[in-house]
């Protein structure tokens, strides 16, 4: 059986790709895609320690949070939607009317 | 037992009602409101009557109705305090009132003036204020209908508010009176924090705890450092301040005058015989405490006595009636204020009495006169008018003689005895107050001049104008009110006769029998008395009160003898020119208005630009300069909030990161 130490490693890459991507990126779309990375990250840590400690606990929780990925996808669309109405473009950093 | 008592808040709130009804409903009544002010008044009279009866058994009412501030040590509240004084007050005040409104009816109604739903509601919210001051029993509540009622003379005075004169008479005569008012005001807070309380009469009032302390026994009492004495004496002159200002006592009294653009009723309601009446009768339901402080009473007699002969002097030379009557009024109250610095609190009491009828008699007079002269009030222009306007005549000249003072008519009696008790407390060792007495007999002179030199160029002599040889009829609802008036203004005197009783011995003093009795001792004249003797330390000479009688009733015989020689002829010329100086002086007022327009101007306007220099520089600079700071730090702030998203996110980042950092050094997980 594989340590738990390693998917722990594998959760903290992944969370950091999508902080990375989060950080660097000025598409709307890969802002998505960085996120599901980021809360995927969360779910195989989840998943992880729920095999460790064998308690399904765990296991149901990260159903949750797909379903709540799943909808946030389904919100954010909307909004890169109205973004791309509004802007001519997914870039974030073109839309920044909510400031002082 | 439902008595008198319980129905006397119905005095105040018929009036008021009348008020309510004539400005909400009074397009819609006939005679713009009218009746329903006449019916109110009536009803009030009616029950002042029942009160007056039921007072008159001897019973004293004194309740406090409503509280609308209940504190701990101090609360504010509406209460009744119905003694002989009030009672008599409020008789007076609802007759004048009534004969007013039926007065109105002629002189507003039928000479067809615009706007009368404001004009009764007026005279109705006037009236319930009036009512709501004498009935008061703290002097907050009177405070505030005190307050009532100059709001209220405001709104009449300036009734025609198109025309230029009467506007700014209101607002002098607002603001005039605001000014003494102000001073009555600290007085109130003074009185609260001196006593904790205002009440006028029962246990715990302010004046018998006054007393108290002057004999050592009170420990409530918060004098703030000064003797007992000094600080009454000068609470007392505080509160002085509203009644110079509304009784239009010198320096305070060129509001009144001017006074007199507002419509003639209105100027016999308000300014002859009930609103400046106010004054004089706050000082009458207070008596007890100003008793206590002799410099009190000396200021009140010498102002009195110095307004008496001021206003009479100024009274000679004018050319309209209305501003005779005008400087009357100022000079018979003077002459209410002496009698009250002189201990003669029944004395002035009875010329309050007299004098409101016959003043109210004069200007209603005055108004029929000037119905028929179509709105003329120049004297000059009359003339003539006794063979043409019978009823005005006789009841103007009883109206007239009664303020002169010329026996049997009621103003001799009233003005007598004020003078009697400033002579015998005078000579009895007060030379404040035989100033006084010395200033209010050489005013009976001029008195008795100008009131006659008035009534022969008004209605002796030749008609000296187209208008006054056909004068316009007045009708039953003028000559009623003068009936009534004239009859009282001749025999109300009759009801305290000092002078006889003392040279025939048969008691005729019913007045001081009626202010002597009453459940609260505290109100009565006869403990005045002790007051006066013990704390002010008055004493009587014996001086025979006929012989003071005669001396003044020579002076105004005097002075309306040399009125009917330079005045009672077909064609008279205007003697006074002959003063020369002295006429321009006396028709200029001293120069009264000018002098305050200059302290106004050259005084008050340079302290106030300084006031308001340091107030938009000082004061608003340190707020202004407080909420720069907060102005400044926000602009630089606010600069964080870029609108792009990836900022935010990095700021996030950072943040749980140097969170986790803090935690990490708190928790020792680099230890």
């Amino acid at each position: 059986m594989v340590p738990v130490q390693w998917y722990l490693l594998l959760a903290a890459a992944v969370f950091c790709i999508g902080l990375f991507g989060i950080l660097t990126r000025k598409n709307a779309l890969l802002f998505l895609m960085s996120v599901e990375l980021m809360l995927n990250a969360a779910n195989i840590n989840l998943v992880a320690f729920s095999a460790y400690w064998g308690n399904v606990t765990g296991q149901t929780f990260s159903l949750f949070t797909m379903a709540l990925a799943a909808a946030e996808v389904a919100v954010g669309i909307g909004i890169i939607l109205v973004l791309y109405r509004n802007f001519e473009d997914v870039d974030v950093t073109a839309a920044t009317e909510m400031r002082w | 037992m439902a008595g008198a008592f319980d129905f006397a808040p119905v005095i105040v709130l018929l009036p008021f009602l009348s008020f309510v009804v004539s400005l909400a409903a009074g397009k819609y009544l006939p005679k713009g409101g009218a009746f329903g002010g006449i019916a109110a008044t009536a009803g009030s009279l009616a029950v002042s009557a029942w009160v007056f009866l039921t007072v008159s058994q001897g019973n004293v009412y004194n309740e406090t109705l409503y509280t609308w501030v209940a504190g701990g040590e101090t609360s504010l509240s509406f209460g009744l305090l119905l003694d002989p004084l009030a009672a008599m007050m409020l008789l007076i005040v609802c007759l004048v009132s009534m004969l007013v409104h039926v007065f109105s009816l002629g002189y507003m109604n039928d000479e067809g003036e615009t706007g009368l739903p404001r004009y009764y509601a007026g005279l109705g919210l006037f009236t319930a204020s009036m009512l709501g001051f004498v009935v008061a029993d703290n002097l907050l509540m009177a405070f505030m209908f005190f307050e009532l009622v100059g709001l209220c003379s405001y709104l009449l005075i300036g009734f025609w508010f198109r025309q230029d004169g009467p506007p700014s008479a209101a607002k002098k005569a607002f603001l005039v009176t605001r000014f003494g008012d102000y001073f009555f005001l600290v007085g109130v807070v003074a009185v609260f924090a001196t006593f904790g309380t205002a009440k006028f009469a029962g246990e715990g009032a302010f004046p018998v705890l006054a007393e108290e302390a002057l004999h050592g026994s009170a420990e409530a009492v918060r004098t703030f450092g000064f003797a007992p004495e000094t600080w009454f004496t000068i609470v007392g002159l505080l509160i002085l301040g509203g009644v110079v200002g509304k009784s239009a006592q010198f320096p305070l009294h060129t509001w009144l005058p001017d006074a007199m653009e507002g419509p003639t009723p209105v100027s016999a309601l308000i300014h002859a015989a009930t609103m400046v009446a106010a004054g004089v009768y706050l000082v009458a339901r207070m008596y007890g405490f100003y008793a206590l402080s002799p410099t009190a009473l000396g200021i009140i007699a010498l102002v009195g006595g110095f307004t008496a002969l001021f206003a009479a002097t100024m009274g000679v030379v004018k050319k309209e009636i209305k501003q005779v009557l005008a400087y009357s009024t100022i000079s018979q109250y003077g002459y209410m204020m002496l009698g009250l610095g002189a201990g003669g609190y029944v004395a002035a009491s009875f010329h309050l009495l007299t004098h409101a009828f016959f003043k109210a008699l004069l200007f209603l007079g005055a108004g029929s006169v000037i119905i028929a002269m179509h709105h003329d009030e120049n004297m000059w222009n009359m003339g003539g008018l006794k063979d043409r306007m019978p009823v005005t005549y006789y009841t103007f000249l009883s109206g007239s003689l009664a303020l002169a003072g010329i026996v049997p008519f009621a103003g001799f009696w009233s003005k007598d005895e004020v003078l009697y008790e400033a002579l015998v407390h005078g000579l009895g060792g007060s030379p404040l107050l035989l100033a006084g007495y010395a200033m209010g007999l050489v005013a009976v002179f001029f008195t008795g001049f100008y009131t006659f030199r008035m009534v022969f160029l008004t209605f002796h002599g030749e008609p000296r104008s187209e208008t006054a040889r056909d004068p316009h009829d007045v009708r039953w609802n003028v000559k009623g009110p003068l009936v009534v008036l004239g009859i009282l203004a001749a025999t109300i005197g009759f009801v305290n006769m000092v002078p006889v009783q003392d040279l025939t011995g048969i008691h005729l003093e019913y007045l001081h029998d009626w202010l002597a009795h009453g459940e609260i001792s505290a109100l009565t004249a006869e403990h005045y008395s002790e007051l006066l003797h013990d704390y002010a330390h008055y004493t009587s000479a014996d001086v025979a009160s006929y012989v003071a009688g005669a001396v003044s009733l020579a002076l105004a015989l005097a002075g309306a003898g040399a009125a009917h020689v330079l005045y009672n002829v077909p064609d008279p010329d205007e003697h006074t020119e002959k003063l020369g100086a002295v006429k321009t002086l006396w028709y200029n007022n001293y120069y009264q208005d000018e002098y305050q327009v200059w302290i106004a101007q050259s005084l008050v306007l340079p302290i106030a630009r300084v006031a308001d220099t340091f107030d938009q520089g000082v004061v608003d600079g340190v707020v202004n300069g407080v909420s720069s700071v907060s102005l400044f730090a926000g602009s630089r702030i606010r600069r964080i909030q870029t609108g792009v998203v990836t900022n935010y996110a990095v700021l996030l980042s950072l943040g749980l990161t140097a969170l986790l950092v803090v935690f990490g050094l708190v928790g020792g997980w680099f230890a």
